[in-house]
């Protein structure tokens, strides 16, 4: 752009930055810095939402009772898939089908595995009543047309493994019928497999670990779908009222609940970097204005030069907004590209450290996020360097040239 | 004509006291003409240059450059007209430190919205001016007479119909300024007007007319040069 006889409006301007490398390098640093910050808050506030979306989409039930103490139990199964297993006598079946406003109700049967060769951390196996399930079959029957067998699971999104891979479970083999996309949620390292073979791998589990077997037909969790015209709220204290609070051995989790406290944990998440990236903000515009305001007076015999040789006041204008235009981009993909680099290794350690279900945005979603940062990040030059440019603007050629002590 | 003022003038408030930087001023240049202004310090001379350049307003009178006059252009007009037209050499280098002289020489060239190309022109007027060896070096490392020289030769890249120099031989030696001098002297040759001003008396040796200015007035000429 500034070779020989090659010169362009826009190589003037970054000759201008090129010669002044430390305070240029000054200036880009803290554009990336902002960017940075926007990306990563954007990123992973973005990826805990997905989480939350997911998890919301596929709880599929609208009341979850477990054994009693076994609530938050459930919440690290539902949220983290962390491994637990706990029981209920089956009989609860048919007392929490007969409370008024349950529409259905289905079992589920959790069993927390060994080190498997397939992983590095135990999974959380959970099987589940075909024949009145209404949570695990509606998103893998695209991808699974007949009902699992006893030697078939369905692996979450991100245990290792493709359909029709085997995969050992407490010394037995199983097939890997399905592989569901991630959700963000604890189902992700989570293991599907029919009733049956639930009781036979916890019967396994207990022989492998000496471990108390499971009794007899007992289960670990219902699921429930309250009837229309009832409310969750309204059909759990019926179930606490009918069965003595607090003393049945069972509790009646709300669905919306545990989304709603995940919500709020991701409207605290959210806050927390959109304050951070306000500050940041500000501060990375204040300290531009003044330092944009301090190479103008700096560059007032520059600019009186200028004008003396044909440049107008709006080209002169231009050439500040241009060059503050140029540090705030090149600050902007900077920081973004840092973020990117250092987020997309950890995604996982972040998702843990956040401690909510955790879903890495779609390649769109990651685009959008950074044309964001991007824009805001190079906005931010051109505004901060706006008042110095109008004052230039507004200047005639003598000011300008009497100002620079020409 | 290529410039002609008529009846200039130009005041200063200062405190309570109106000042009279330019009072009454008329003057033309004709093609190839040089033309030099002398004057003390303060005289009002510099004021006058640049009111001629279309940088500073009148309060009074009209500047014409080939007919067309200066109150009638927009500051995009007077920008075109700087950058195309009229080579202004001001007071000092004017040169800027973050190019190097070639390029500092091809900023009309730029300005003017032409995209490459004219390097050979510029490397052309360097070596006329005797400073081509220098044309990949930044301003900072050169003498006060070669950083004068790129201005003159970044005033003459776009053959100006005038040049107007505000004491283009200032602080320079005997020698420096008459190459310099010698630079000018070759222009006016070639069609260019000058309007230059000075303190230097073998400098104004070189113009075809000679004014004084005293107290904002212009004195009738004080004679012709050897040019």
């Amino acid at each position: 752009m500034m070779e020989e006889g090659r010169m362009t409006f826009w190589g003037i301007a970054l000759c201008n930055l090129k010669r002044r490398p430390f305070r240029t390098a000054c200036l880009v640093t803290l554009v990336a810095a902002l960017a940075f910050v926007l990306f990563s808050g954007s990123q992973i506030t973005g990826s805990a939402s997905n989480g939350v979306d997911g998890l919301s989409k596929r709880l599929g039930a609208d009341i979850l009772i477990v054994p009693k103490g076994y609530d938050q139990k459930l919440e690290g199964i539902l949220l983290r898939g962390e491994p637990s297993a706990f029981y209920l006598d089956a009989s609860w079946i048919e007392k929490i089908a007969g409370i008024e406003g349950i529409e259905a109700v289905s079992p589920q049967l959790f069993v927390a595995s060994l080190n498997s060769y397939c992983c590095s951390v135990p999974l959380q196996l959970i099987g589940y009543e075909q024949s009145t399930d209404f949570i695990v079959e509606p998103w893998i029957k695209t991808a699974l047309p007949k009902a699992l067998a006893d030697d078939e699971i369905v692996i979450g999104g991100l245990i290792s493994g493709r359909t029709g891979d085997k995969i050992t479970f407490f010394g037995r083999e199983y097939r890997i019928a399905a592989k569901m996309g991630n959700t963000g949620t604890g189902f992700d390292a989570s293991v599907f497999m029919n009733m049956d073979a639930a009781r036979v791998a916890a019967s396994d589990c207990a022989e492998k670990t000496g471990a108390a077997p499971p009794p007899d037909g007992s289960v670990s969790s219902l699921a429930v779908i309250v009837a229309e015209g009832f409310t969750a709220s309204g059909v759990t204290g019926r179930i606490n009222n009918e069965f003595d609070y607090g003393n049945s051995g069972v509790v009646p989790v709300a669905a919306k609940k545990i989304v709603d406290g995940v919500s709020g944990g991701l409207r605290a998440l959210t806050g927390f970097f959109g304050a951070l990236s306000a500050i940041l903000w500000a501060v990375s515009l204040l300290v531009l204005c003044i330092a944009f305001s301090v190479m103008s007076n700096e560059r007032k015999r520059e600019f009186g030069i200028l004008r003396s040789l044909g440049f107008t006041r709006k080209r002169l204008a231009a050439l500040v907004l241009l060059e503050s235009g140029a540090i705030s981009l090149a600050g902007g993909a900077i920081g973004i590209l840092l973020s990117a680099v250092m987020l997309l290794p950890f995604q996982t350690y972040i998702g843990e450290a956040v401690n909510m279900p955790y879903m890495q945005p779609t390649p769109a979603q990651f685009a959008a996020t950074a044309a964001f940062a991007l824009l805001l990040s190079f906005v931010t030059g051109p505004l901060a360097s706006l008042p110095p440019a109008v004052k230039i603007g507004r200047s005639d050629a003598y000011t300008a040239i009497r100002e620079g002590g020409l | 004509m290529i410039i002609e003022a008529q009846g200039i003038k130009k005041a200063y408030q200062h405190e309570d006291r109106l000042f009279m930087a330019v009072d009454d001023v008329s003057l033309s240049i004709g093609e190839g003409e040089f033309v030099c202004i002398e004057g003390r310090s303060g005289s009002g001379k510099s004021t006058l240059l640049n009111i001629m350049a279309g940088l500073l307003a009148p309060t009074a009178g009209s500047v014409a450059f080939e007919g067309r006059e200066y109150g009638g252009m927009d500051d995009s007009g007077l920008s075109e007209l700087r950058r195309t037209r009229l080579g202004y050499i001001m007071q000092g280098y004017g040169v800027l430190p973050n190019f190097t002289v070639l390029q500092n020489v091809l900023l009309p060239y730029v300005l003017s919205g032409r995209g490459g190309g004219l390097a050979e022109s510029a490397l052309a007027i360097l070596e006329q001016a005797g400073i081509r060896q220098l044309a990949q070096r930044y301003p900072s490392g050169l003498s006060g007479g070669e950083l004068r020289r790129v201005a003159i030769a970044r005033a003459l890249l776009m053959s100006p119909r005038l040049l107007i120099a505000d004491e283009p031989t200032g602080d320079l030696d005997e020698e420096t300024a008459s190459g310099i001098m010698g630079l000018f002297a070759a222009a006016a040759k070639n069609g260019t007007a000058i309007l230059m001003v000075t303190h230097d008396k073998d400098a104004a040796g070189y113009a075809d007319r000679i004014h004084t200015m005293k107290a904002g007035r212009l004195v009738p000429d004080a004679g012709s040069g050897q040019a």
